[in-house]
């Protein structure tokens, strides 16, 4: 069928593939294979499933259904050691070394080889070490140093040659350039062209295309943790694979009501905090919901802290109502009329331990109290209203946050914010990992108080939020802007197309 | 929400196996058998003696329940004592000051002392236990330094009353002590820098997204320690008639086992005033008692390790079983 390939039996083959969270059903009906001497590239968008798919492969997670079959034998992995064991190796974005250690230790750990008296053959294991590195054309790394003092280049490789010496037949790597430099990115094409020659099965999982158009022998996409389709990569274009990632119609869940857009609120113009802040610059309008996309690690929830205090800009202006500012701390962008609803709930968003009661004044104290005392009675108004106002499901306003499901605890967090009254709202993946009902909610929250007059900027990794709530759409990668949509022009395929692009972005900074 | 109904239930339960009550009916036990073991005990003098000398240590618990909350620690308060009773001394008898001028310049040295190590724990985000671990043997060497190994005596006559004078028949330091108990409770309970106090120490980051000064309100707790720390050096001053510059040695594992007696978590968020009081005291009554029931130090020193893990073990239990209901 795929015509180029030799058509090899599979090293690994799954079929019918479905995992579910509570609440979440992560993957569904999934197939994929891998032939030896292959490189088989995974793509899909943040939460597509990707993630859960190679965590089924290496045994982290077992599947609610559907086969796994190496060699044409059904398997069945219990646990990473079972995968590892039967020759499967995965490369994770944040590598698993030790720092302390040197490269041929690393190489080694847990199955060093053994002495006469079950000691470990240290000469050994550097000299098979050695070996494996030369097999890589790898000639440039001394064993005996430090992993820690190695480059992100060279601890990859030290990765690599530590799967091998498992004798790794099928890896795994995710995203694998992510860290790298230029040059580095193009030693690991050749140890991966290599490893194929060795007939090799590889799993390649990356967010730029281009490396899946010059590495990759297929592609398989999956889309809302269902497979989409598997392609000869000599077979389909830039577009194709776009199309085959976001094509999905937009569900009519996001009620984003019309709101009278007025004055600038914030205006930020080239504002720079390295490394992840590099130049950007934009405005939000009284009103306006403005959606900022782009890739996880594009800058945008650094942006956003940057704006909120967290990590003070080194240059650049913000103003806020036209005011310039300089916002030096999260307080002080609290003064200013900023909220920040942070993408990660329960590190900066909540104190989870405390209550609903606790919780929902955090950032109101100061008005709650008179000359520093609390007004308890005025605290439990404001989180009671809070409870009635968001219909957050919940006890008692006593009830420890942690006891919440996640869409209530997400509304604990706004409500927490609306009490400072600000004007502008930054929300920062509103509604990650929260049930479709409570993300409704939200967005309807949300297109209300830009009725009210508010202005929101909301950072979300998925399109069809992104274009259904946003009045205008920015696109972000690598620290700075680069596309500006209008809600009437913006498209999934536009938006991804910016997202994704290789074109390197032009220095503003 | 039929909320009222249980909670009363459950709050009466929930104090009920609070780590203060169960402390206090260990207290409460303590004191019945000292009482049977020796007539010397349960006497109003005696008692307001050993308040005397509980003054000290409870004094700087109180800053340190605070810091412990926060999920710091201050091992260098019984160093800043040292050195605070130091500088009193020298200011006093070397350059001349009024004694008043040296009482003043003392506590401000313990409140820069403190501050030094909020500094350094804030800004330059050294961990508290490694900056206060420093300053533990940086401002004993200081004390050691000025003081060049000699004593000085000889305060006038109006100075002890602080140490062992009386005000309406109690020790004068015990009123200092009721007061700072009040306010430090006051602060924690009722105002918003004490609540900020409790959010560090659960979750500071969220603390910080909050826009709470974090560090701020660390740098004033840090130098409250200090402070008091050095309204200590003076009372014990007062109560010793001298200065030497190895005293406080040793305070900052009193002072910890106290608050953590008291049920302040070492891993911040939990924890009150009113705990670290019924640990300090109840510290002081063991030691006390069994010196007088003729137990040697040594002795002692094991019961008040055995009563520590005893409170924790108990409290953990009662946990364990509530969180199982």
């Amino acid at each position: 069928m795929e015509g180029g390939t030799p058509a090899t039996a599979p090293i690994l083959k799954l079929d019918g593939i479905a995992k579910s969270f509570p609440g979440v059903r992560a993957l569904k009906g999934v197939s994929f294979e891998v032939r030896p001497g292959e490189v088989h590239a995974l793509l899909g968008e943040n939460g597509a499933g990707k993630s859960t798919l190679i965590k089924i492969i290496s045994g982290v997670y077992q599947p609610d259904e559907g086969t796994i079959a190496l060699d044409g034998r059904p398997a069945r992995f219990a646990s990473p050691q079972e995968a590892q064991a039967a020759g499967i190796a995965t490369i994770y974005q944040e590598l698993l070394l030790f720092p302390e250690l040197s490269v041929a230790e690393n190489i080694w750990m847990g199955h060093a080889p053994r002495g006469p008296f079950g000691t470990i053959d240290w000469a050994k294991a550097r000299a098979k070490a050695r070996e494996l590195l030369e097999s890589l054309d790898i000639h440039d790394l001394d064993v005996t140093r430090t992993v820690g003092s190695l480059s992100v280049g060279n601890r990859q490789r030290v990765e690599i040659a530590k799967a091998l010496s498992h004798n790794a037949r099928i890896l795994i790597m995710d995203e694998p350039t992510a860290a790298l430099t230029e040059h580095d990115v193009e030693r690991l094409f050749g140890i991966v062209r290599r490893l194929r020659e060795r007939g090799v099965g590889i799993i390649y999982i990356s967010h730029r295309l281009e490396e899946i158009f010059t590495l990759a022998d297929r592609v398989t996409v999956l889309r809302d943790g269902e497979y989409v389709a598997t392609r000869d990569v000599k077979d389909i274009t830039t577009d194709d694979l776009i199309a085959m990632m976001v094509g999905r119609r937009i569900e009519a869940l996001f009620p984003k009501m019309e709101a009278k857009i007025g004055e600038p609120v914030l205006e930020v113009e080239n504002l720079v905090r390295r490394p992840m802040t590099r130049g950007v610059s934009l405005t939000v309008r009284a009103g306006e919901i403005v959606g900022l996309a782009g890739l996880v690690g594009a800058g945008r929830s650094e942006f956003a802290q940057v704006i909120f205090g967290v990590t003070p800009a080194e240059s650049g202006t913000i103003r806020i109502g036209g005011q310039p500012v300089r916002i030096r701390s999260t307080g002080e962008a609290k003064r200013h009329g900023i909220a920040y609803v942070p993408e990660d709930r329960g590190l900066q968003g909540l104190v989870r331990p405390m209550k609903i009661l606790e919780n929902a004044s955090l950032a109101v104290l100061g008005r709650l109290s008179r000359n520093s005392f609390i007004d308890r009675k005025a605290e439990r108004q404001l989180a009671v209203d809070a409870v009635r106002k968001f219909s957050i499901r919940a006890s008692s306003v006593e009830q420890v946050v942690n006891e919440l499901s996640g869409g209530n605890q997400q509304k604990v967090v706004l409500g927490k914010w609306l009490a400072t009254q600000p004007r502008l709202l930054i929300m920062d993946e509103p509604t990650r990992g929260i049930d479709v009902g409570a993300k409704s909610e939200i967005h309807r929250l949300m297109s209300e108080l830009a009725q009210q007059g508010l202005a929101i900027l909301m950072i979300s990794s998925e399109l069809p939020e992104i274009l259904g709530m946003s009045d205008r759409i920015l696109v972000m990668r690598q620290g700075r802007i680069v596309a500006e949509f209008p809600r009437a022009e913006a498209t999934q395929e536009k938006i991804a197309a910016a997202m994704m692009s290789d074109v390197p972005v032009a220095g503003a900074a | 929400m039929t909320d009222a109904t249980i909670s009363t239930g459950q709050r009466l339960r929930r104090s009920l196996g609070s780590h203060e009550a169960i402390l206090f009916v260990i207290l409460v036990i303590a004191l019945i058998v000292l009482d049977q073991l020796t007539d010397r005990f349960f006497t109003t003098s005696n008692l307001l003696n050993q308040g005397r000398l509980m003054t000290e240590v409870a004094l700087v618990a109180l800053p340190m329940t605070y810091i412990i909350i926060t999920g710091g620690i201050d091992l260098s308060v019984g160093s800043t004592l040292g050195l605070c009773a130091i500088v009193l001394g020298v200011t006093w008898q070397n350059v001349g000051l009024p004694l008043e001028l040296a009482v003043v310049v003392a506590l401000a040295t313990g409140a820069l002392a403190g501050f030094m190590n909020g500094w350094f724990i804030t800004r330059v985000r050294v961990p508290p236990l490694i900056m206060t671990l420093a300053t533990l043997a940086l401002y004993r060497g200081l004390a050691e330094g000025i003081s060049e190994a000699r004593s000085v005596r000889g305060y006038p006559e109006g100075f002890y009353i602080l140490g062992q004078g009386e005000v309406l028949g109690v020790p004068t330091q015990l009123w200092i002590l009721l007061v700072a108990m009040i306010v430090f409770w006051v602060v924690l309970e009722k105002t918003t820098f004490g609540r900020a106090l409790y959010a560090i120490g659960h979750n500071e980051t969220a603390a910080r997204f909050s826009g709470i000064p974090v560090d701020r309100i660390k740098l004033i707790i840090y130098t409250a320690s200090g402070l008091m720390a050095g309204l200590s050096a003076v009372i014990f001053v007062s109560r010793v008639t001298t200065t030497r510059s190895d005293m406080g040695t040793g305070l900052e594992l009193d002072v910890i086992a106290a608050v953590v007696l008291g049920g302040t978590s070492i891993f911040g968020g939990v924890g009150t005033i009113t705990g670290t009081i019924i640990g300090f005291v109840l510290i002081q009554l063991l030691k006390n008692g069994l010196a007088l029931t003729g137990v040697k130090g040594d002795a002692t020193i094991i019961v008040i390790g055995s009563v520590l893990i005893l409170s924790i073990l108990i409290t953990t239990l009662l946990e364990r079983r509530r969180s199982r209901d």
